[in-house]
Parts: structure tokens; C-alpha cells; sequence
């Protein structure tokens, strides 16, 4: 379900998502040092990937526009306790759209609650730090794509509860009218799947 | 059973603030004492998580977005939009300048033309006029002699060039109302020959071509209303007899 949605491009995006991570840390610096082309630049780069996967949560522009907004600001004010020399800066603008996109939602719901500041926990900087180069490769992003083809539609179904609409498992039980049990499962069988999958490329 | 391997399980969902209170904060722990192996899983999590969400379907978001998110971080840039809509508008401006320019040069022209056009006309009808009084077959008329209300002149006749008509003191036509000549054929009614206008009291007139100078009787003139008329409305202003050649 998740795969079929994807545009034809997708292998382009994917190829400039993960190439560009690697020379994020020039990027990274100058930001430190408040150049301004650089929020300029920062925006190309991540700027269309933020808000299609916030408008993919949200579903709504006018809301997706506020909360791009408010996921470059929030990396602005935050970018001085970016590692640059190790730091992955790409993932850190998603982790940080995708939370203020299901922090949204939750807010919608009147779910907000302590999980605002858990997210804003995940996104802390210093958890971006010391990734390696092969963690964000173009081949990994493929082999995700194929292992995610071949799930079972449950599995593809709570992988997307879970990164697109933040529902954790015992909101997908409820959801899905099943025992929390075989929702867990079903979700922690297709993330083994996936890491395995990811993991078996590593190593090839 | 190694507890590692049960976390490494849950750090995607940990990533993604999904995990349930007391999972999670056994993870919390775990992960502050500085465990490498959880610490690598984890940030192999955080890759998963992001390629994942990189695979939301591509919108492109509207071309202002760019614009808020500079601006809420105080920088404004001059973007190269609108450094190309500027340059569009300087091009622009000057295009009408230019294009000012050449009409106003190109109104110049159109009036030399016709002030060449006035002055070559005016040339070729002196010429016409020369060659009237160079041919000795031309039979010269005078009138207005001897009248108390001039105009006065001469009229021209010629077999194969036709009429010259040269008056003076003749006054300028009142608005509405032009010169017409008339060739008065012995014993017949008058034929329009042309109009005309006097200016600065003086007038000339030609009808071109060859006539019947032994038919002629008269050449007159009138005063007429703009367009002309058939036959003459008004006493004639000169009336020059042609004894013929």
C-alpha cells in the first residue's frame, strides 16, 4: 500500500535524500554561523521532503505550510547542538517534520498530553550524531522499498499507522479491532523483516 | 535472554515516541549506561525511520513556503524570482522607452515626408506651371483689369496642357467654402475644372489636360461650398473670356 502510493520518481527523491546527506555538514556549519543562503539552501534540500510527508500525516496544506514553517524554525534554533562533523542533518528535518505533523494530529485529537514533549525528546540533535555513510545509502533505501513489497498487507498496514499517523500499538489494536498481542507482532515481524532485509545488504 | 536484542527490536518504534510508558523508559535506562551495541542499533533505527518517511508521496509545496520559512527566521532574501521579475520590469520600462522614442522619431519622419511631399508637389506644379508659359502655343488671358474689386491675374490656355490659372488679391475662401473654376464652352453651360484655395491672396490652379481651346468661351471662377458643385451657385469672382488661338 505504502510502495504503490509512491510517485514514479520516488528512486529520484530517495537518490537525493540519501546522496545529499553526505555533505550535510558544510551545510550544518554555516547554518551555525547564521549565513544566510544557507537556511536558503537548507530549504531546497529538505523543503518539498518535509512537507510531503507532513501533508502525507496531516492531509490538509494549510496546516502542512504552518507546521514546514515550524519544523525549519525549530531546526534554526537548534542547529548549534548539531555534531557537523558526523551529524545526519536530513534525517534530524524529518524526524523533526514528521513529529510536528503527528504532534498536530495528536493536538487535533486533544491527544497532546505528555507525548509533545516525548517528541520533542526524539528529535534532540545529538541523537543525529556519529551515523555512518552506508546507514543512509540509495541501495538501503531500495532494499527497504523491496522488503516493504513483500509484507503481508496487515504489516504494511501497522507500518503505516505507526510512521504516518503516529499511532502507537495499542491505538492500532483499537483501531484495527484486534488483540494488542497480534498487533505487536505483526508490527515487530515487519520491522525484523525490514531491518533483516537492510541488514543482509549491509553485509552483501 | 540478551535484553540488548529485545531493545534493538523496539528502536524503531522508540524513535517514533510509540512505545508505551514503561517500555520505553526501560530503554531510556538502558541506554545511559553508554551501551555501544544499543547505541549503534539505535542510530540504525533513526536511518530506517528516515528513509521510511522519505517515501511519503512527493507534493510540491507552494512556491510562498520558501518564502514564510526564510522569513521566520529573519532572512530575507532577494530571490532570484524576484531579481528576474525586476529585471523583467527594468526591461520593460525601457522596451516603452524606446518604444516612446521611435514614435516620437518615427512622427518626426512622417512629417518631413509630407513637408517634402508639399514641397516636391509645389515644385512639380511651378514646373507645370513654367511649362504653360514657355509654349508658345499657350493663348494668355487676363482679367480684372480696370475693375474696381479685384482679384486680378491671368489665365493660360493650352490645347494640349489645358488651364493655368495665376490670381491675385483674390481673398482666402470663408470656412466651408472653396474656389471652383469653370471652363464655359462658347454658347454651352460651364464644366467644373477644379477647386481650389487662395493663400496669402494668391492663387493657382491647373486642370490638366488637352482641350477644345477654339470651343472655349470663358474660364470662370466661383466660390462654391467645400465639396464643389455641378454647376455654378454663385456670381462669378472672375470671369476671364478666351478669344481662342
Amino acid at each position: 500500500m505504502l510502495w504503490k502510493l509512491l510517485p514514479v520518481g520516488l528512486s529520484y527523491v530517495l537518490l537525493q535524500v540519501t546522496l545529499r546527506f553526505k555533505d550535510d555538514g558544510d551545510l550544518a556549519k554555516r547554518l551555525q554561523d547564521r549565513d544566510p543562503r544557507a537556511m536558503s539552501d537548507l530549504y531546497d534540500r529538505y523543503g518539498r521532503l518535509a512537507y510531503s510527508l507532513i501533508y502525507r500525516v496531516v492531509r490538509n496544506s494549510g496546516a502542512a505550510e504552518d507546521l514546514v514553517q515550524e519544523t525549519f524554525l525549530r531546526v534554526w534554533n537548534r542547529i548549534q547542538s548539531f555534531d557537523r562533523t558526523r551529524g545526519a542533518l536530513g534525517p534530524w528535518v524529518l524526524t523533526v517534520a514528521r513529529n510536528r505533523a503527528i504532534d498536530y494530529l495528536r493536538s487535533v485529537d486533544a491527544k497532546m498530553s505528555a507525548g509533545a514533549l516525548e517528541l520533542d525528546r526524539l528529535e534532540s540533535p545529538p541523537l543525529f550524531s556519529s551515523f555512518e555513510d552506508s546507514a543512509l545509502s540509495l541501495d538501503r533505501a531500495r532494499v527497504l522499498k523491496t522488503a516493504f513489497e513483500k509484507l503481508t498487507p496487515t504489516q504494511k498496514q501497522v507500518i503505516e499507522l505507526a510512521y504516518f499517523e503516529g499511532l502507537s500499538q495499542t491505538e492500532m489494536a483499537e483501531r484495527m479491532k484486534q488483540p494488542l498481542g497480534t498487533v505487536k507482532t505483526w508490527v515487530r515481524s515487519a520491522l525484523k523483516a525490514l531491518r533483516e532485509d537492510i541488514a543482509g545488504e549491509a553485509i552483501a | 535472554m540478551n535484553p540488548c536484542q529485545d531493545f534493538h527490536d523496539e528502536f524503531e518504534l522508540y524513535a517514533l515516541g510509540l512505545l508505551d510508558p514503561a517500555e520505553k523508559t526501560e530503554i531510556d535506562q538502558h541506554l545511559l549506561t553508554g551501551c555501544s551495541t544499543c547505541e549503534a542499533a539505535l542510530k540504525n533505527a533513526l536511518a530506517m525511520n528516515a528513509i521510511m518517511m522519505s517515501t511519503a508521496p512527493g507534493v510540491v509545496p507552494p512556491a510562498r513556503l520558501k518564502r514564510r520559512v526564510l522569513a521566520s527566521v529573519g532572512v530575507h532574501p532577494m530571490s532570484w524570482s524576484w531579481l528576474a521579475a525586476m529585471a523583467a520590469a527594468c526591461m520593460l520600462v525601457f522596451a516603452l522607452w524606446l518604444s516612446v522614442q521611435e514614435r516620437s522619431r518615427a512622427a518626426e519622419l512622417a512629417q518631413a515626408r509630407r513637408t517634402l511631399i508639399d514641397v516636391s508637389s509645389q515644385r512639380d506644379r511651378l514646373m507645370q506651371a513654367l511649362s504653360f508659359l514657355d509654349d508658345p502655343a499657350t493663348v494668355p488671358v487676363s482679367f480684372g483689369k480696370g475693375q474696381p474689386i479685384p482679384p486680378h491675374g491671368n489665365v493660360f490656355v493650352h490645347s494640349r496642357l489645358g488651364v493655368l490659372l495665376i490670381a491675385a488679391n483674390l481673398p482666402a475662401a470663408q470656412a466651408g467654402k472653396t474656389y471652383e473654376m469653370w471652363l464655359i464652352p462658347k454658347g454651352g453651360a460651364p464644366r467644373p475644372a477644379g477647386l481650389f484655395q487662395s493663400q496669402g491672396g494668391t492663387a493657382m490652379h491647373i486642370l490638366s489636360g488637352p482641350l477644345d481651346v477654339g470651343a472655349l468661351g470663358a474660364v470662370a471662377v466661383t466660390l462654391e461650398p467645400e465639396s464643389g458643385s455641378p454647376a455654378p451657385t454663385s456670381t462669378p469672382i472672375i470671369v476671364a473670356p478666351v478669344a481662342g488661338p
